[in-house]
């Protein structure tokens, strides 16, 4: 009994010490986000603005997905363990706040958060920023796994797979027909179902290109690039299978509108998982060395 | 337009990338026919023996032939190469035996002939020795490592053996020894050069194992897993 009361207590210890880690975190928030300070450090009102509610709660989210990934070896010690956790909390949420900042000036280069959020309450750029803080901080969980606490290459790796983000965001263009700056202006949610299963899709490929044995790092992300080159290949086969096969007609259809949205984005985030499968679940067993 | 353009260049960029970059590709050479072979074999006097035959691919096959280059006066060394299909599916045949020989004054030969045959007979590596009734071939002391290069085993080749030798290769018809012991069918080259042999043997999962194993696991010995 005594043991599992003296357990019971560290769980307890550890999950305050969660929750301070979330307390840097909301600090941290601040220093690279000072035009958003009055957000975080004020006291939120849920019910008041629920895109900036949104907007801040995809960032806890988003933090709480990447803490995820840390342990606790309470057999190296307690103190060990908790600095060994702090430390690694606090690269993960600075890469993930790097993340976002890099990710958001490319994505809403022609948009401010305070026009968007604060003043229109423009549902598309919440749902956007909310796929965008999921997605960001799947990738960084997935990186931090495959690093494996080494940190130069968690660099690299992140550093890769902001670039990846970067420009596969940029190719929205040609898989819809969506004009992105124009739909965010007009404010359809529409658009943000879209581009967000689109960056889903994305997510849930990149992930799956990182997923595999590394044993030095330059033919690792040489595989990562052929794996993202393939899954580019490959999506766009199954997104018009999908439609052949369930005989989706777009034909005159007004493709500004929610359903069309949530069509596209639905079917951008089907396709990426099926690809997913073509990119990382094909074993294809040891043909080389051969003899 | 943009779309098939950018897909069709995202194509390109992964061919190249798989291309340049793959390791299937690293320092294999693809030889189309027996001329090319040959420049690719340094040396005399010289011998190439096929040790190795195995294809790869599902709807596309690539064809890979490894031979042992046997040298004169060095050690031997390994050469594997991709290759046609015809120039893989004509040298099959004669695993186990010298495909390919060029002596010290540069002449070259296709047939192929009991391995290390180009050495039979050549005064600068042994001579003739009566044993019984016959003549046996015994390497010199200097080169005793070449007929374990070769693979011969116990085998040591008759003054019988070199004149079919000789006369096969002015003929140009393959000659596998008159023992069995060579090629394919041939007990030293099972011996010496087992792989071909380990993983043509190799036991597959039929359909029927497959069910087999998976109704066994999954609905008779289940509580094994629990």
């Amino acid at each position: 009994m005594n043991e599992t009361f003296d357990r019971l207590i560290i769980r307890i210890l550890f999950t305050i010490f969660i929750c301070l880690a979330l307390f840097i975190y909301k600090y941290a928030h601040v220093i690279f986000y000072p035009s958003g300070k009055k957000q975080l450090l004020k006291r939120i009102y849920p019910a008041e603005n629920y895109i900036d509610t949104l907007h801040i709660f995809s960032r806890i989210i988003g933090v709480s997905i990447i803490f995820s990934t840390l342990e606790f070896n309470e057999y190296f010690g307690i103190s060990i363990s908790l600095v060994h956790f702090l430390t690694w909390s606090l690269i993960g949420f600075s890469l993930y706040l790097v993340s976002i900042y890099v990710s958001e000036s490319i994505i809403f280069y022609n948009f401010e958060y305070k026009d968007e959020v604060l003043k229109k309450k423009n549902a598309a750029y919440g749902m956007v920023g909310f796929v965008n803080s999921i997605c960001l901080a799947l990738i960084v969980k997935k990186i931090f796994t495959e690093a494996e606490n080494s940190l130069i290459i968690l660099l690299i790796m992140w550093l890769f797979s902001m670039v990846l983000y970067g420009f596969s965001t940029k190719l929205y263009k040609y898989v819809s027909d969506l004009n992105f700056n124009s739909q965010m202006i007009q404010q359809n949610l529409g658009l943000g179902f879209s581009f967000g299963g689109y960056l889903l899709g994305v997510t849930v490929i990149i992930t799956a290109s990182f997923s595999h044995e590394h044993i030095d790092i330059t033919s690792y992300l040489v595989q990562v690039i052929l794996k993202v080159l393939l899954g580019a290949l490959i999506l766009p086969l199954f997104m018009l299978g999908i439609k052949f096969i369930f005989k989706v007609d777009e034909e005159g259809q007004d493709y500004k509108t929610i359903g069309h949205g949530v069509y596209s984005g639905s079917v951008f985030l089907a396709a990426s998982f099926l690809t997913s499968i073509i990119v990382g679940q094909i074993n294809f067993g040891t043909i080389y060395p051969f003899f | 337009m943009n779309r098939i353009i950018v897909y069709g260049l995202i194509l390109l960029a992964y061919l190249i990338l798989s291309k340049s970059l793959s390791p299937f590709e690293f320092g294999i050479s693809y030889v189309k026919d027996q001329n090319e072979l040959s420049k690719l074999i340094k040396g005399a006097p010289v011998t190439a023996i096929l040790t190795d035959v195995h294809t790869t691919g599902f709807a596309i096959k690539t064809y890979y032939l490894k031979f042992k280059i046997v040298y004169g006066f060095e050690s031997y060394e390994e050469l594997v190469i991709r290759s046609s299909s015809a120039f893989s599916e004509k040298l099959s045949p004669f695993l186990g035996l010298s495909v390919f020989s060029r002596t010290k004054s540069g002449e070259e030969s296709m047939v192929p002939l009991i391995p290390g045959s180009i050495f039979v007979g050549d005064k600068t590596y042994g001579s003739w020795k009566n044993q019984g009734d016959k003549k046996l071939w015994r390497f010199f002391r200097v080169y005793r490592q070449i007929p374990v290069y070769l693979g011969w085993g116990d085998y040591t080749p008759s003054f019988e053996d070199f004149n079919k030798m000789e006369m096969n290769r002015q003929q140009n018809t393959p000659y596998f020894g008159d023992t069995k012991l060579f090629g394919l069918e041939g007990e030293l080259t099972q011996k010496s050069f087992p792989d071909y042999f380990a993983r043509k043997n190799k036991k597959t999962l039929t359909w029927q194992e497959f069910l087999e194993n998976y109704f066994n696991e999954n609905f008779i010995n289940y509580k094994e897993q629990l």
